[in-house]
């Protein structure tokens, strides 16, 4: 319940369906469609205004700052990432009225109270594949400037340590090491994308990268540079902090 | 009888109802006469003999049915003949041994004939009905049975021929017809005798034999001479075969010669010191290396190891030639070297190797192996070119001129870099075409008629361009001069060249400050220009040009100057003032400073040439630097020329630039390569994609699959492509 974040009912049925076998319960429990809450509009409409600027329709920084105090998350944390996820926010730092409130009702929360019980599960959407990766590409998007096709690299290796602190990728501090000596450039969407496929398939001793795999050529030169400078050998991922 | 009276009735003969009784003793008596006959026939005693008596007598042994009988005395009389002939001919001694079998041979044969005729009723009809061998058949069999097969005569008759054969393989002249009539016997007796008791044991002695000689051969001669050793060998055996053996074993026995002579030492002999195929090919001995190309193609996996090692020195002297510091210093001597090579090598499988097409593209993939080794190959060949165009090919007839073309053409087919060739003919063409210097227009145009037909329209289309603007050109200077005929009586000629600037090669243009003379006569020029052709811009070109000046020195020498552009510009200050600084120079004609530099090198610094005077007289211009004109200038030739506009072989930096053009330019090619593929596939996988891309490119560049890569992804960013959503090797295309 904690966890997930719904009711006891609900949980007692989920953990008899799966025989009491905790994990079980969780794949029957998420593979059911969510029930929907009842959300009251007033409630929601309030609430924007709490946080809405004060010159514009929009809740912008100040406004987060609150609501994330109120929350009692910090505005770093990835939480904020899968939040701005579910309102389809177009840009990061600032909520439209109608991602703010479409967001939190498909959330099915209309309080500050029922937000913050939501954020466990929240969390909890990271450990599944198949969202992370929507999260993921999501974020690609939502992190880039408006108008801007590709990702400012500053962005992206932020974005990208936050991400794969959950998912953890052993070679993320060398890809954006590599990315700053060699790369200097924005990323590109394609590129964005196919890391996520690369952490996922390709082992961390590159022992089964495919020359011809059809990567993004920055992933090409990635794999060059780890074998140039030592730090793929013989398929051993030698440990970095010894060389330094 | 005699019925005239009685009744007439039917009446028929019956057969006897008893047996007919012969006399017993008939059969034996018959025979024993035609067993005489058979004796006295073999006794050569045959004339006495009445042929049509015994005819009958045999005919009627058959008849009364006695063939068995006279068949097997025929058997037992013959086999006694036959013991008794073979005695005679094991008792003969030394040489006489084969001439004793031969002439038994013969009368054996004499006397089958005889009885055979004598027998001719069995021989049709007894013996068919039995299943008996006929006669003739039978005489041979007990002939083979009874001599040639009893013990002391078939190892005999063996080791006497196979002593002869080597006889005369050492050189000894020995009875050939006594050889080709023993032989035919065995022929004669059936292919299995001639075979078991002859041929197997002769291509065995013969094996031997050469397996022998060809080991010493090879330890004592040369790889010429072993050649030519083997080739008469080879001939001899063809030889023997023809005077005296059965044409069935030509192959056979040439095969033994081929093996132990050839196909046993062929690595050894092509690989031998100083005088192995690599020795062959660089001395031109073609006698020598023609007859290894006939011997080797008689044997399994022969001209494939001519052609491996052929193939290999040559891409290891193509190498050296290529990567050699000395020759690279001269693009035009290269390219000869190049050409003298082709030369060479087309020569020896023309003359030695009889044009063996597997040959020529052994030849073609070295040299296009070797050719690319070197990045500046396409730069050296354009300079060739530009060489020959500009004053080799002067005084030099029209087929002549064809075919270092067409020479050329070769070398440039086997360039993988075309696009870069391009780029250095167009500026070199550029070049020519501006300073007047090529030595005929018609071996031009033929050039680019043979780059057209080699690469298509587009190769050739800015070049042709450029052969027009020039046309186009004079007859706009005609024009003008008709129209400004009398304005222009005193001003100095100009004669303008009017490009179109897509096709020529592009340079970033600066102009400087012309002398006032020049840039009043060019605006007038311009004015003429675009009231003609209204909506052009003209920009002028002044690190292009040339100029002629006349000079009258100090001591009244009078000179007639040719110089560039920028040149004149810095000359004709002169006239206004005695010594200049560098930077007042500078300053009046704004020509770019590392232009400049040259420009005063080349007037002040070089000895024949320097019109102008420099203090301080170091080589290097210094910002402080003061020109004078030198009074003191002298030549022995009245025209003076100066000014350089010839194409030189690039410096790094101007190599570098240029490549990484030719690398721009690539990149619109691959990506037009790339959407033209997927337009009308749809959907491909990326190693089919490289595949395609690099095949479609390759008549012009090799593609660097790298750069592909990064062209479909440049494709992606632009939404022509997607990846697939399930399988990320797969792209789409997007209409």
């Amino acid at each position: 319940m904690t966890i997930t974040g719904t009711s006891e009912k609900a949980a007692y049925q989920a953990l008899k369906a799966s025989d009491w076998h905790l994990e079980g319960a969780f794949d029957a429990f998420y593979s059911q469609p969510q029930p929907k809450s009842y959300t009251d509009a007033r409630r929601l409409e309030d609430l924007y205004n709490r946080y809405k600027d004060a010159y514009a329709d929009m809740i912008m920084a100040d406004g987060i700052t609150l609501l994330c105090s109120d929350i009692l998350v910090d505005h770093q944390d990835i939480v904020m990432l899968v939040l701005s996820w579910h309102m389809k926010a177009a840009t990061m730092c600032e909520f439209s009225k109608q991602e703010f409130i479409g967001g939190l009702q498909s959330l099915g929360v209309d309080s500050i109270e029922k937000l913050r019980e939501k954020i466990p599960f929240m969390r909890s959407e990271l450990k599944d594949d198949q969202k992370f990766r929507e999260i993921y590409n999501f974020a690609f998007g939502w992190a880039k400037e408006k108008g801007q096709k590709s990702l400012a690299l500053d962005t992206a290796i932020g974005m990208w340590q936050l991400l794969f602190a959950e998912k953890h990728w052993p070679l993320v501090d060398h890809w954006c090491q590599f990315l700053q000596a060699r790369h200097n450039k924005a990323i590109s969407r394609d590129t964005w994308s196919q890391l996520l496929e690369f952490a996922k398939t390709v082992d961390p001793q590159l022992s089964n990268y495919d020359v011809d795999g059809a990567w993004p050529y920055l992933i090409d030169e990635f794999v060059e540079y780890l074998i140039e400078n030592g730090i793929i050998q013989n398929g051993q991922l030698s440990d970095w902090t010894q060389k330094h | 009888m005699n019925s005239s009276n009685q009744k007439k009735r039917n009446f028929q003969i019956e057969a006897f109802k008893h047996k007919v009784v012969v006399d017993p003793k008939y059969a034996d008596k018959t025979w024993k006469i035609l067993e005489h006959a058979i004796t006295e026939i073999y006794n050569h005693n045959a004339s006495g003999l009445s042929f049509e008596e015994l005819y009958r007598n045999a005919y009627n042994m058959v008849l009364h049915k006695f063939g068995e009988k006279l068949y097997s005395g025929l058997v037992g009389t013959m086999t006694l003949h036959l013991q008794e002939m073979a005695k005679t001919i094991e008792a003969a001694q030394g040489n006489l041994f084969l001439e004793e079998l031969n002439r038994k041979w013969n009368d054996h044969n004499k006397a089958l004939q005889m009885i055979r005729d004598i027998l001719m009723y069995m021989d049709r009809t007894f013996i068919p009905s039995n299943r008996k061998t006929p006669v003739h058949e039978l005489g041979l069999n007990l002939w083979r049975d009874n001599v040639i097969h009893s013990s002391k005569i078939q190892t005999r008759l063996l080791d006497t021929l196979l002593e002869l054969i080597q006889k005369e393989r050492t050189g000894e002249i020995i009875n050939r017809g006594l050889m080709r009539n023993i032989i035919k016997m065995l022929m004669d007796l059936g292919s299995s005798v001639y075979q078991e008791d002859f041929e197997k044991h002769f291509l065995e002695v013969s094996a031997d034999f050469y397996r022998a000689e060809s080991q010493d051969f090879i330890e004592c001669c040369d790889c010429g001479d072993y050649l030519k050793k083997a080739e008469r060998r080879l001939n001899e055996e063809i030889e023997r075969v023809s005077l005296y053996l059965d044409s069935k074993s030509e192959t056979k026995i040439t095969n033994v010669v081929e093996k132990e002579m050839i196909a046993s030492h062929m690595l050894r002999l092509v690989h031998m010191d100083n005088s192995g195929l690599v020795n062959m090919l660089i001395d031109d001995k073609y006698e020598d290396l023609g007859r290894m190309y006939n011997l080797f193609r008689r044997v399994p996996n022969g001209l494939p190891t001519i052609r491996d090692v052929m193939t290999s020195h040559l891409r290891e002297t193509g190498k050296q030639l290529v990567t050699d510091a000395e020759k690279l210093k001269d693009p035009v001597e290269f390219v000869q070297c190049l050409l003298n090579e082709k030369d060479k090598y087309d020569k020896i499988i023309n003359l030695a190797f009889s044009n063996d097409k597997t040959f020529q593209n052994a030849l073609n993939s070295s040299f296009e192996y070797f050719i690319n080794l070197n990045p500046r190959s396409p730069e050296f060949i354009s300079l060739f070119v530009d060489e020959k165009l500009r004053k080799g090919l002067k005084g030099v007839s029209e087929e002549d001129v064809e075919t270092i073309l067409d020479k050329v053409m070769m070398l440039f087919r086997y360039l993988q870099e075309k696009d870069v060739f391009e780029k250095y003919y167009k500026q070199h063409l550029a070049k020519r075409l501006l300073s007047g210097k090529t030595v005929s227009d018609d071996a031009e145009r033929s050039l680019i008629v043979k780059l057209k037909t080699e690469c298509g329209y587009q190769f050739t289309s800015k070049l042709e361009g450029m052969f027009t603007d020039m046309k186009t050109s004079q007859d706009t200077m005609q024009g003008f001069y008709a129209a400004y005929a009398a304005e222009l009586g005193d001003s100095p000629t100009l004669v303008v060249q009017v490009l179109t600037t897509g096709s020529w090669p592009t340079q970033p243009s600066i102009t400087c400050n012309l002398p006032a003379e020049m840039s009043a006569l060019c605006e007038k020029f311009r004015s003429y220009y675009l009231g003609t052709h209204t909506g052009r811009r003209l920009s002028w070109q002044t690190n292009m040009g040339t100029a002629d000046l006349k000079a009258i020195f100090g001591k009244g020498q009078k000179h007639e100057l040719n110089v560039s552009t920028y040149q004149m510009c810095v000359l004709m200050l002169f006239n206004s003032a005695d010594r200049l600084s560098y930077k007042e120079i500078e300053q009046a004609t704004e020509i770019p400073s590392s232009d400049l530099r040259r420009c005063l090198q080349s007037l002040a610094c070089v000895k024949g040439k320097n019109v102008l005077r420099k203090e301080p007289m170091s080589k290097d211009i210094g910002e402080e630097d003061a020109f004078f004109v030198n009074d003191k200038f002298t030549s022995k030739f009245y025209k003076v020329k100066i000014g350089t506009v010839v194409a030189q072989k690039e410096s790094e930096p101007e190599k570098q630039e240029t490549r990484q053009r030719v690398e721009e330019d690539r990149k619109p090619q691959i990506e037009a390569a790339i959407v033209r593929i997927m337009k009308s596939r749809r959907v491909l996988d990326h190693n089919n994609i490289i595949a395609e891309v690099t095949k479609q490119l390759q008549s012009r560049f090799l593609a660097n699959p790298g750069e592909i890569k990064k062209r479909i992804e440049s494709l992606i960013e632009r939404d022509f492509l997607e990846r697939d959503s399930s399988d990320r090797r797969l792209y789409r295309y997007l209409a």
